[in-house]
């Protein structure tokens, strides 16, 4: 079964090398900001342009075939909003992918794509701050992210423990905006669950050592720890707290999902380590989309936001063909509902997935889209709330523990809150 | 075409907001020799003073006074000097590459209490919703940043017209004075410390001029517009301009800044696909390259410093290198 993927994708692939490209001849631009001057950031870059070239197969978007024109943003705010206003500007796009970090994706929303018109879809943004923006009325409707929102994370973590009947916690979170809404969250919900909190001990990049946190988290005596990091920090900071004779019951944000940190760590103590994630559906887009993503990189998609970007990248394009040709950023951000309805035509997250959207979407239906972190669907905020997994890591990469679906997350996360 | 223009615009203003700093940096290091190293923290307190006084209330969070602009700006600016002269009575005895380090520490230290500070400064999510003076009459397109834009020259041109007037004046001279040789200034009459803390504020009240500006247009701020890097733009800014030289501190703020976006630009559309990914790894070795290179073959920068001798009457005199100061 998987051959015959591997090889329809590779078949696919040689076909578009001969037509695909020759079949439309005029092209349209999408603009993407992504740190990819960074080791993380590349991968990000790269599954989105993997997206790109699945629609052009598929014929391109709009009647054009699109061309991804991508900037660096150096995790600078200033060279990422300047990037940004150049591709609004110079290349005249209509669509902006980006960016990562939240610190940056926010003054390019409100200095150039709300004011420009321009829709932005962020794969990797995760701080709650645009939820209220945009409660505020400040995004005009045109900001979107496919990175379910901390709650979802934050909520897993808790039932981990509290299904393992770990009793207290430490809990070591990167000193960001995303690591401190989850180590905000994730407190609220252990909580909630009846867990003692010990530690909430912030980690800061880039240090040679975590000795002195690791230390402070160690001496509350936690039953488990929970991590919110990324694998540079997390693999020092881990590798600390087991030399000092830490606990090996471990939770894992998602962030961690990387064969780096399981390298870095030794599978021997991960064997208690339990990770959460939001969830690929149960449907077969997911398995193409590993399928095809293996045969292209050679490895399994684990990395930080390659799922994401890869989602952001194809709703983005799919709204772009349900709004048709020369359609304003508006216009496309008000498509997005047309391709993620849950009462649309199901569609999967590959070439011939677009070739069916394209041509619902013609006949006047809508597509509910199937993507690689599940069956996308935005609130009135742009954000998601996706099925969740609590997942292990094995020898060759990760294995899954439990499944939830996106009705039992929300049951859950209600529970919490009562 | 319009989108030319329109870019042209946005990458003015930055540039423009840049060359101010560049421009206080310039008042600190090269006219009065002081090494800062922390200039982002200066930046940092014009934009998040002049964000707290201004901006809507947020949750949780002190400020959001929603004051008028001009004492908002007023306000951080105040702030910034603020800072500067706690800083300055701290660490201005330090000479050098140890000032220079003591300030490097005092930026790490802000950008710190900026994270972790979350009841003021927003922590990691920084400070948003901020509406920016004039929205309303000018809407939010390119009329507004044309306006901001001419705003931003304006107070350039000011800030320039101050140092000019200030460098060619017994002040300015008194600043080189120190420079040179600081034993011979005190054995003048002259008091060092005093005047070396008046040049520290004051450049640094122009810095956070800049952040002020910065935080204005962006109508955001967050602890990764106050990391280290800027610090070291505009160092590289100054150096390649011309320490000592304004004209050369606005024109390094504008070729640094235009080769740092303009490489990334370039890079985007003439690197073939392949490359397209390596393309941030290429700009930083070319950035890099570009100050090496300046440092090897034109050490003085494009604009190297006037020597200027400044007449009891006020009128001033130049010479040229191989003449020398008498």
């Amino acid at each position: 079964m998987k051959k015959t993927l591997v090889f329809a994708a590779a078949a696919a692939g040689m076909t578009a090398l001969s037509t695909g490209v020759q079949a439309q001849d005029c092209t349209t631009k999408v603009g993407a900001v992504l740190p990819t001057s960074v080791d993380w950031g590349r991968p990000i870059a790269e599954v989105a342009q993997f997206a790109v070239d699945q629609v052009n197969d598929a014929g391109g978007a709009a009647g054009c075939s699109i061309e991804m024109v991508l900037r660096d943003t150096q995790v600078d705010p200033k060279v990422g909003v300047d990037a940004a206003k150049a591709l609004v500007d110079l290349e005249g796009i209509k669509v902006l992918l980006g960016a990562v970090s939240s610190g940056v994706s926010m003054p390019i929303l409100t200095s150039v794509t709300v004011p420009s018109g321009v829709m932005q879809m962020s794969c990797c943004s995760s701080s709650t701050a645009f939820t209220v923006l945009s409660e505020e009325g400040k995004t005009d409707g045109l900001w979107f992210r496919t990175f379910a929102t901390t709650s979802v994370q934050s909520a897993m973590g808790a039932k981990v423990a509290a299904d393992k009947g770990w009793k207290s916690v430490a809990i070591l979170y990167k000193n960001d905006d995303w690591g401190q809404d989850m180590s905000r969250l994730i407190a609220a919900d252990f909580a909630a669950a009846g867990i003692e909190v010990k530690a909430n001990v912030a980690i800061n990049d880039a240090q040679p050592s975590y000795r002195a946190e690791v230390t402070e988290a160690l001496g509350s005596q936690p039953d488990a720890l929970y991590l919110a990091l990324y694998p540079t920090e997390g693999k020092s900071a881990v590798r600390e707290w087991i030399s000092l004779g830490g606990t090996q019951n471990m939770i894992l944000a998602n962030s961690l999902k990387s064969d780096e940190f399981r390298d870095a760590v030794g599978m021997q103590y991960l064997g208690n380590a339990f990770g959460t994630d939001t969830a690929s559906p149960r449907v077969e887009s997911a398995d193409a989309f590993k399928a095809a993503y293996t045969a292209k990189f050679g490895s399994e998609p684990n990395g930080p936001g390659l799922a994401n970007s890869y989602d952001a990248t194809m709703i983005a394009l799919l709204a772009m063909e349900a709004a048709g040709a020369d359609a304003s950023g508006a216009d496309i951000a008000a498509a997005v509902s047309k391709v993620t309805d849950p009462n649309g035509t199901p569609v999967t997250a590959d070439t011939a997935g677009f070739t069916t959207a394209k041509e619902t979407l013609s006949g006047g239906g809508t597509v509910m889209y199937q993507g690689a972190t599940g069956n996308v669907r935005f609130d009135a905020n742009g954000d998601v709330s996706a099925p969740a997994v609590v997942w292990k890591f094995t020898d060759a990469g990760t294995d899954e523990v439990e499944y939830l679906s996106l009705t039992e997350v929300d049951a859950y996360i209600a529970s919490l809150k009562k | 075409m319009i989108g030319v223009l329109s870019y042209l615009v946005f990458f003015t203003t930055v540039a423009a907001i840049l060359s101010i700093a560049v421009l206080g940096l310039n008042l600190q290091w090269g006219n009065t020799g002081l090494f800062n190293g922390g200039v982002v923290a200066s930046f940092g307190a014009g934009a998040y003073g002049t964000l707290i006084l201004g901006g809507p209330p947020q949750e949780g969070q002190l400020g959001g006074f929603e004051l008028f602009y001009p004492l908002a700006l007023f306000g951080g600016l105040l702030f910034a000097g603020g800072l500067a002269w706690m800083v300055g009575k701290l660490t201005l005895r330090l000479r050098h590459d140890y000032l220079a380090i003591a300030t490097f520490g005092v930026a790490v230290a802000f950008e710190n209490v900026m994270r972790n500070a979350t009841n003021v400064t927003g922590g990691a999510q920084g400070i948003r919703g901020f509406e920016r003076p004039m929205m309303e009459t000018l809407g939010s397109g390119l009329t507004y940043n044309l306006a901001f834009l001419i705003s931003v020259l304006v107070v350039l041109a000011l800030v320039y017209v101050f140092l000019e007037r200030l460098t060619v004046s017994p002040f300015g001279r008194l600043l080189r004075a120190i420079r040179e040789d600081e034993t011979a200034a005190r054995s003048l009459g002259k008091a060092p410390a005093r005047i070396r803390l008046l040049a520290f504020v004051t450049g640094s009240v122009i810095i956070g001029l800049a952040g002020a500006l910065y935080g204005t247009f962006y109508a955001f701020v967050s602890p990764q517009d106050v990391l280290p890097i800027l610090t070291f733009q505009i160092w590289a800014m100054l150096i390649v301009g011309g320490a000592g030289n304004n004209k050369g501190a606005i024109a390094g703020a504008f070729l640094i800044w235009g080769a740092w976006t303009f490489s990334g630009w370039a890079l985007s559309r003439f690197a073939p696909i392949e490359v397209q990914l390596y393309t941030g790894s290429i700009q930083f070795v070319l950035i890099g390259m570009v100050i090496v290179g300046m440092l090897l073959w034109r050490p003085q920068g494009l604009f190297p410093e006037r020597l200027v001798v400044s007449q009891p009457g006020g009128g001033t005199r130049e010479k040229t290198q191989a003449e020398g100061l008498t």
